[in-house]
């Protein structure tokens, strides 16, 4: 846990935008049985990096295998952590559209897709991370409450 | 299907138009009216003679990193210009009581450890060399 784990953070940027792609391709096909299969595995896509880091997740050994290779060492590491909290926030998201989606409540499905959608989006085209913003915000709210 | 093609580019056109205005806003140098002063005991750290950067990052801060080092370099090319660097999610009594809304944000302290400046977001070189400048003016108000 204290230890902070380097990642390369295109590799993390490359993560979003399969995120963001198979978030549309899930939002296009709707809660349908397509679109719920597309969302369990984004789902279990999350899972990894959201427990390890970014570094375990099949997104990033995709990048280091076939990516990196051809675009060469970075030039900047940023700390692991940051992604992993934000790809909680995204598994959390996720896996309420889908047991929203699953349930027959649509609503939930298209609503917190598109929340998936919108932050994989920010952090693929822009390398915006939305989940560092939010996580300060988070602890004034909870030390003020204490 | 087109329909919902439609609502998809839309809702990330309004992402990309909010995260156009938020990105504006990152780094800009304003110059607070507030009476606060800054000794060295709160920051824990000694303050510098002519000016000092108290950068409020968090461990979870993807930024803060590459701010630290910008303006450690800019602090070490200036004689009494110092960088503290507080973690905000353990300083949160500091944090609260300065405003801290996100990380990295870094005051600049003139030399009585007032705050001259204030940047909220991770600042280019040019708005730290600005910000610096709004120390200077500072003390050229008192001194004359």
């Amino acid at each position: 846990m204290t230890e902070d784990v380097q990642i390369d953070p295109r590799g993390y940027r490359f993560g979003a935008a399969v995120t963001l792609a198979l978030a549309i391709v899930a939002m296009l096909l709707g809660p349908t049985t397509a679109g719920l299969i597309v969302m369990a595995v984004l789902v279990a896509l999350f899972v990894p990096a959201a427990l390890v880091g970014p570094q375990a997740s099949l997104q990033g050994a995709i990048f280091k295998r076939l990516i990196r290779p051809r675009i060469g060492a970075p030039t900047e590491t940023e700390s692991s952590r940051p992604p992993r909290f934000a790809q909680q926030m995204g598994l959390a998201m996720a896996a309420a559209a889908l047991v929203l989606g699953l349930v027959g409540l649509d609503w939930g499905f298209w609503v917190f897709g598109a929340m998936v959608t919108v932050a994989s989006f920010l952090n693929a085209v822009f390398g915006f991370c939305l989940g560092c913003e939010i996580y300060l915000l988070l602890k004034r709210a909870g030390a003020r409450a204490a | 299907m087109l329909e919902r093609v439609a609502i998809l580019v839309g809702l990330l056109a309004v992402a990309s138009a909010a995260y156009w205005w938020w990105q504006r806003r990152q780094g800009r140098v304003r110059t607070p009216q507030d009476a606060h002063v800054l000794t060295a005991q709160t920051l824990g750290e000694p303050r510098g003679g002519h000016a000092t950067f108290v950068q409020f990052s968090t461990p979870m801060c993807a930024k803060c990193p590459g701010t630290a080092r910008l303006l450690r370099q800019v602090a070490a090319e200036h004689r009494g210009v110092s960088h503290v660097e507080i973690d905000a999610s353990v300083r949160l009594d500091l944090a609260r009581e300065l405003g801290i809304l996100r990380t990295p944000t870094t005051l600049v302290l003139d030399g009585n450890g007032a705050i001259a400046a204030r940047m909220d977001g991770p600042p280019t070189p040019v708005q730290v060399r600005e910000a610096l400048d709004a120390v200077k003016r500072r003390a050229t108000d008192y001194s004359i």
